[in-house]
């Protein structure tokens, strides 16, 4: 697609337009985000206060895990949490068909149409909360390491918004899907820890069929040179590659359901 | 070169056998136990652009189905299907650029913005050059007289109001095929005047070939010169609706009324039905039979009162065939 540089904007826009008649529900949906990720950092923090160490990683280092894993989930899901989540109701009540019939890409129309802005009081958390963190752990930074992170920063948004896709499309096929988003959400809560704490199976899960390790833990243990379980020294390598790679499996997974897709009837 | 072409195009839905109970639902994620719904069942026909064609058919007949896999929504089952040359599902996003799609019971219109937002947006995806953007906006607005709701919340506008900025959100592209699902469902007599006059001039004016579905005749005899009819998946009448009635194997009915009664009466032209000495009924076997052939086969001699013809009513044609359901294709 060719013009995607004006349908995006003009998307977007129009999309922002028809929201900005309730701004204060908008700031005050911020700022509840605020408060609820705040204060359960807050508790994490006090909890490491006490004990030292979390797997081996100390509350500075925590902090950086913690704000990369909601910095990366904000950006991936900004991009496709609200709108896949709705993919159910647009398949039930028929809006997918009249999404079908518009000359621009399914996918671009979906997340362009419903660009999540509500994840502004995530991302101001995560930034500042990684900015301090950034200041805290032993890490030298060069140009390389530098452009390095956000590298991994834009592979694991990539697994999310991926992730988040798959499980959109499926309502193509089974009409079904938002039940799938509950399992997602146990294995992100899993994936602000560090992944050697857990038990074998749960590791070898994460790093394969749940791939949500790839999200935070194993790019951040990378940039602070942990060892990562069976991963080792690929880690830096892994954690690089598992975005593009979900997303192309993501891609085929979204044509395979748009050609099986059945509409709901009527 | 025709601009659709399907040729025994099939649609079969599969839907997992649904069980009873948890274990049930568990079970049928596993199984390969469908329930299968042919929707639409070999059809096939050919659309010349310029061309404006009515589909009708009781529910659940296979309308809405037909139109979702012209317009590249649904991929068929069976058959070949062309729009503009192309395959619609492959090629679906070229196509879409070509035509427009109105749902009547789906708006595609933004709910809490003024139409003229929605429409604007459209410029920008369907990438409409200004000036020409600017002149059939100006001339879908008079046309559909929209001026005084264009830049009211759509949430705000009634269904009539909604419909006719459906319509003319489908045209400001200029598309060469207008696909139109129950455009009028739900529409008050006077609403359903405009959009009728509306389309039938966006036909013939610009030469846009129209496809749509409906219930209502009153919609084919204003807008389509050209009738498909399907039932149950599978196409029973293609061609114009003054010959859906003999199509359908309904006849006229002739009453002669005589002073006295002439006795018995047969005839090549017509055959009795109903003899009640000075009063016979006939039925006339042919479209082509007129009264006159009638009357010249009877002759003179005979003491003829009355005649009285009696079309029967095309709605009521209808309603007895669904009731029927008469299955064997009768096609001519
Ligand atoms: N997604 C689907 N899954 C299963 N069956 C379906 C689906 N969509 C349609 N059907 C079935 O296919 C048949 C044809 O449906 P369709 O919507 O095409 O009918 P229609 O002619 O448009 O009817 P109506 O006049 O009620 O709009 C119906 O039996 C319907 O139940
Ligand atoms: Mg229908």
């Amino acid at each position: 697609m060719a013009r995607l540089h004006v349908v995006i904007p003009a998307l977007v826009h129009t999309f922002i337009r028809s929201k900005t008649e309730y701004p204060g529900a908008m700031v005050l949906g911020w700022l509840s985000q605020f408060a609820a990720y705040g204060s359960m950092y807050t508790a994490i923090s006090l909890i490491l206060a006490r004990f030292g160490s979390l797997g081996g990683w100390v509350w500075p280092e925590i902090a950086l895990l913690l704000s990369f894993h909601l910095l990366a989930y904000s950006l991936g899901a900004s991009l496709s949490f609200v709108q896949f989540r709705e993919m159910e109701e647009k398949v039930r009540i028929g809006t997918m068909d009249a999404i079908l019939v518009k000359p621009v890409s399914t996918w671009t129309y979906i997340v362009f149409s419903g660009l999540n802005i509500g994840y502004a009081g995530h991302i101001v958390l995560a930034l500042g909360l990684m900015a301090w963190s950034l200041t805290q752990v032993d890490v030298t930074w060069t140009g390389q390491s530098s452009l390095l992170f956000v590298c991994y920063l834009i592979s694991a948004a990539m697994i999310i918004a991926a992730v988040m896709t798959m499980i959109g499309a499926t309502a193509l096929v089974w009409v079904k899907s938002n039940h799938l988003y509950q399992i997602f959400f146990g294995f992100w809560e899993l994936a602000r820890y560090p992944l050697n704490i857990f038990p074998l199976p749960l590791q070898l899960l994460m790093l394969t069929f749940a791939p949500l390790a790839f999200m935070a833990y194993v790019p951040v243990a990378a940039t602070l040179g942990k060892p990562v379980p069976l991963l080792g020294d690929y880690a830096s390598a892994a954690a690089l590659l598992a975005g593009p790679l979900v997303t192309l499996i993501a891609m085929a997974h979204w044509r395979w359901c748009l050609r099986n897709y059945q509409g709901a009837g009527g | 070169m025709a601009i659709i072409s399907a040729q025994g195009v099939e649609k079969t839905f599969r839907q997992p056998k649904r069980q009873s109970g948890l274990a049930g639902a568990i079970r049928s994620l596993f199984s390969r136990d469908y329930t299968e719904v042919r929707a639409v069942n070999g059809i096939s026909f050919t659309i010349q652009p310029g061309e404006a064609v009515g589909y009708l058919g009781p529910n659940g007949a296979g309308k809405s189905t037909m139109i979702k896999m012209m317009t590249g929504i649904l991929v068929p089952t069976a058959g070949t299907l062309s729009v503009l040359g192309r395959e619609p599902h492959s090629n679906r996003i070229t196509n879409a650029a070509e035509i427009g799609v109105v749902f009547g019971q789906r708006s595609q219109l933004w709910w809490d913005l003024p139409v003229r937002d929605s429409f604007d947006l459209n410029r920008h995806i369907y990438d409409i050059p200004t000036p020409r953007f600017a002149e059939n906006l100006t001339r879908l607005t008079t046309m559909l007289d929209m001026g005084g709701y264009i830049d009211r919340p759509v949430r705000q506008l009634s269904l009539g109001q909604r419909m006719r900025a459906e319509i003319a959100m489908a045209l400001l592209h200029d598309p060469k095929i207008l696909f139109l699902d129950e455009p009028t469902i739900g529409l008050d007599v006077v609403a359903k005047d405009v959009v009728r006059k509306f389309l039938a001039e966006v036909n013939r004016e610009r030469g846009t070939t129209i496809i749509l579905t409906t219930h209502d005749l009153v919609d084919i005899e204003e807008i389509c010169p050209r009738l498909i009819m399907v039932d149950d998946g599978k196409l029973l009448f293609d061609g114009e609706l003054k010959h859906l009635r003999s199509a359908l194997g309904s006849r006229r009915r002739l009453k002669l009324e005589f002073g006295t009664d002439p006795g018995p009466i047969t005839l090549k032209t017509a055959h009795l039905v109903t003899d009640e000495g000075a009063a016979k009924h006939f039925l006339l076997d042919s479209e082509q039979t007129s009264i006159l052939d009638v009357l010249t086969e009877l002759g003179s001699g005979h003491d003829l009162k009355d005649v009285k013809l009696e079309e029967p009513d095309i709605e009521e044609v209808i309603r007895t065939f669904y009731k029927n359901k008469v299955q064997a294709g009768v096609a001519p």
